[in-house]
């Protein structure tokens, strides 16, 4: 009786609702195709038709885009940005949380507050500030200029999901490390962080993703050889005016890096929300 | 034992306190400060007090943007029930479950640059968009997209919307997950159809995740709709897709007025602050939590 059941729960689909949801899948998957299609004609073909696959494949428009957006030096600044801030948030949002969550001090609740408030500042208008801020500190068109930025832009988020986190976790687990002797530090080591994976996997994906996108300061604030690989790109809109096949490839180089990423650490992606959002 | 928490409770937290100090305070004081003043971001600035507020409040350009930022949350409802309902058809298992899964969250995965380039593409004179319309008879529909107000704010908005709805259907996935199994299988006996259990079992329980995407959902339709109107439409044609954000950037970097561009910055925080702080009100009410 239970396998009568399933089939006729299977049967309630309406084909529909499959086709409403494999046409929003196609269009999820469209701009992918878009750019490898157009990536691989020529511009002749391209003026003809954007959309049907290639008559003629060619890969000189990649290598073009590889060329004109000078794709290893810029690939090299962006990893450096996204690694750079990705280790500091981690560590800053989860010592933070820690304190948040699980020591006991006076003006605990106050800080907590003084580190979220920020959360709903459009980063926009800080724009100028924060340059006129870099320039004075001496580290305009450094990586630091940006990496801090980042840093402090997504702690607030960052530290509301680590100590959300934490605060599911029973106070007992510390409380019976401390009964053995535990250190403080050891306590957020040993005991809190190897529960904590699915959270920090998910802190690392957000931030990856927000950072490796990032392009309004990254544009003003890395202006010369320290150029990441979005702006590179978004600058190759200007230079290849009379070349939309090399502006597609260039977007795609681009591109690729991080739906790669994101089809390793999809499977947790999930779970590690989940996880990430307290429950 | 008490003491020693005291101690390191400081410290653990000083480096976030240090950072937002810093980057986001500090930056917000300085901006707040030269709202008052009449400044070209080179020489110094001259103290002008509320004179920029007034300008600000008889100006059309900003009147424009804040309108367009209006429009954009509009779509707000939207983006909080159809993500939902997504999000339950994978959680039922709808058949392709995995594969829908995993393409939705792509369009939050491309970035906004790309995103905003391929769209610049699709809804040219001469691009798919229009292709797609004249080949199924519905020439008469063809357009620039981009070229006028009337269609290019909705083509914004479809774009924002597509860009952020994997990204909110995968927090609704992550929150049913969390559910108790029970409460649905006890509406399936009862024979209640797919979507009425969404409605009347799911939808309830799931009051924290609804909060979350729609409070994030207002935020950026007024704090983080820059990148796709600077990509997409650079504001035009001519001033037609300004948002607030836009205007700042634009009397900022293009008319030297930095001081009156700080004045729209400080009202925009306002009107920001504002929406988190009513709505996260507005839902913890009744909710006991």
């Amino acid at each position: 009786m239970g396998a009568a059941v399933v089939v006729r729960r299977r049967e309630r689909w309406k084909w529909p609702v499959v086709a409403g949801m494999a046409l929003i899948s196609a269009s999820a998957l469209f701009p992918l195709y878009f750019l490898a299609s157009n990536a691989l004609r020529t511009n002749a073909d391209y003026a003809g038709a954007k959309v049907g696959l290639p008559t003629i494949l060619s890969a000189d428009a990649l290598q073009r885009a590889w060329e004109g957006a000078s794709v290893p030096t810029y690939l090299r600044n962006s990893l450096v940005v996204v690694v750079g801030t990705v280790a500091l948030s981690v560590v800053v949002a989860t010592c933070a949380a820690y304190s948040f969550s699980k020591l006991r001090w006076t003006l605990r609740g106050k800080a907590y507050l003084l580190v979220l408030v920020w959360i709903a500042v459009p980063p926009l208008i800080l724009l100028v500030p924060l340059y006129v801020q870099m320039v004075d500190l001496g580290l305009f068109d450094t990586y630091w200029s940006v990496i801090l930025i980042y840093t402090a832009l997504n702690l607030p988020f960052n530290t509301y999901l680590m100590t959300a986190f934490f605060r599911s976790l029973p106070d007992e687990l510390a409380e019976a490390a401390r009964m053995e002797g535990a250190s403080v530090h050891q306590i957020l080591w040993r005991v809190l962080l190897p529960l904590a994976r699915p959270a920090l996997a998910t802190l690392v994906i957000f931030n990856f993703l927000w950072v490796w996108n990032e392009f309004i300061f990254a544009l003003l604030l890395l202006p010369s050889e320290t150029k990441t690989l979005t702006v590179g790109v978004l600058q190759l809109q200007g230079r290849f005016n009379l070349d939309p096949t090399a502006l597609m490839a260039g977007l795609l180089i681009a591109t690729l890096p991080v739906v790669g990423v994101y089809l390793i650490f999809q499977r947790h992606l999930v779970r590690a929300v989940a996880a990430g959002i307290g429950r | 034992m008490a003491d020693r928490d005291r101690l390191w409770g400081v410290v653990y937290a000083l480096p976030a306190l240090a950072l937002v100090l810093a980057f986001i305070a500090y930056p917000l004081a300085s901006v707040v400060y030269h709202a008052f003043t009449a400044w070209d971001g080179i020489n110094p600035p001259e103290w002008v007090g509320l004179e920029n507020f007034a300008t600000l409040f008889e100006d059309p350009l900003f009147r424009t943007s804040l309108r367009n930022n209006l429009l954009f949350a509009l779509s707000v409802p939207i983006q909080v029930t159809v993500p939902m309902v997504l999000a339950w058809l994978i959680y039922e298992r709808v058949p392709g479950w995995r594969f829908f899964r995993s393409t939705f969250f792509l369009p939050a995965v491309v970035s906004t640059v790309v995103v905003g380039i391929v769209a610049q593409v699709v809804f040219r004179l001469d691009g798919p968009l229009n292709a797609l319309l004249g080949s199924v008879g519905l020439g008469a529909l063809q357009t620039e997209w981009l070229g006028s107000a009337g269609t290019s704010i909705p083509a914004v908005l479809l774009v924002v919307v597509w860009a952020n709805f994997g990204y909110n259907t995968l927090i609704y996935l992550a929150g049913m997950s969390a559910l108790d199994p029970a409460l649905r299988e006890a509406a399936r006996m009862d024979g209640a159809r797919p979507l009425r259990v969404l409605f009347s079992v799911v939808a309830p329980n799931l009051r924290r995740v609804m909060e979350l995407v729609l409070v994030t959902s207002t935020v950026t339709a007024f704090a983080f709709m820059f990148a796709y109107i600077y990509v997409i439409t650079n504001g035009g044609p001519g001033f037609d897709t300004y948002v607030t954000e836009f205007m700042i950037y634009k009397q900022a970097f293009a008319f030297g007025r930095v001081g009156y561009a700080c004045a729209v910055g400080v009202v925009l925080v306002v009107i920001t602050a504002a929406i988190g702080l009513v709505q996260i009100r507005v839902l913890t009410r009744g909710t006991g939590a």
